[in-house]
């Protein structure tokens, strides 16, 4: 079973991430900020981790670095969930070693189909 | 010799009058928009787990059953919705404070001589937290209806 963090302010969100996530197969490890994802991460070996931008303590860009940084995440698959669209911000997240880039609101089965192309892209 | 450009003690209890009742209208209009965020907040909590505690309606077919797709998806404007309205609040809390320092500036009984300085003052000191503030703030995607956002793998 492979092992996915997310890591989202909104408990909204993180609800309807676990939801869509473990009924489909996925342990799901949770964390509320960028700082408590880093600690999760280190603590846990995700597969794959979700992660927003717009954050409290530590922004979603500032995690990709972090996590980038760690030696068993330098190939780990990680998405940004965010609000915004900007080119920019997208090119930020690029830049800091995101694999990935979806604009909420999410659709559950393009969450799906996008994690499975992740993997697959991960694998090969 | 008295500056003939100086307001006068009564012009300033007026603008003094104005800036208190500003003050009170921009704290009333931030104390709604936090009680907004609450409500929303509580509705969406009170929501999810009632949504997500039954799995039957989901079928092999789909991954989620498509009705509660759909529902994923809006439910999702409430997150969207309250970093719009934190924004709205940051910017009313700041605008508050300025209101607040004006109306210190011209309260009865200070010392109006030196009053034309201590407004540049106010305003320089204004134009900075305004600069800071939109740095600050990060721009929210803007929603004009209720589709979903796009996917892009790197």
């Amino acid at each position: 079973m492979k092992t996915i963090l997310t890591v989202d302010d909104s408990p909204s969100i993180r609800q309807m991430l676990a939801y869509v996530l473990t009924s489909n197969g996925y342990k799901v490890i949770e964390a509320e900020d960028g700082e408590q994802g880093l600690e999760l991460a280190k603590a846990n070996q995700a597969d794959l981790v979700l992660t927003d931008q717009n954050m409290p303590k530590m922004d979603g860009i500032a995690l990709i670095k972090a996590l980038r940084g760690l030696p068993n995440y330098r190939k780990v698959p990680i998405m940004m969930l965010t609000t915004e669209s900007s080119q920019a911000l997208k090119q930020q997240g690029r830049d800091a070693g995101a694999t990935g880039w979806m604009v909420k609101p999410f659709d559950p089965e393009k969450l799906l189909e996008m994690l499975k192309r992740a993997f697959a892209q991960t694998a090969a | 010799m008295k500056d003939a450009n100086a307001p006068s003690y009564s012009s300033l209890l007026a603008l003094h009058e104005l800036a208190t009742r500003l003050s009170s209208q921009v704290d009333s209009a931030h104390h709604e928009i936090g009680e907004t965020r609450e409500i929303l907040k509580d509705a969406i909590d009170r929501l999810m787990p009632a949504f997500t505690a039954s799995r039957s309606q989901d079928s092999p077919q789909h991954a989620i059953n498509p009705s509660r797709r759909e529902a994923f998806s809006a439910l999702q404007f409430q997150d969207i919705s309250d970093q719009l309205l934190a924004h709205a609040q940051a910017r009313l809390s700041l605008l508050l404070q300025e209101v607040n320092l004006l109306v210190g500036a011209l309260q009865p009984g200070n010392d109006h001589e030196n009053i034309a300085g201590r407004l540049t003052q106010l305003v320089e000191q204004a134009n900075d937290n305004l600069a800071d503030l939109d740095i600050s703030l990060l721009k929210p995607v803007g929603k004009a209806h209720l589709g979903t956002g796009d996917v892009e793998l790197f």
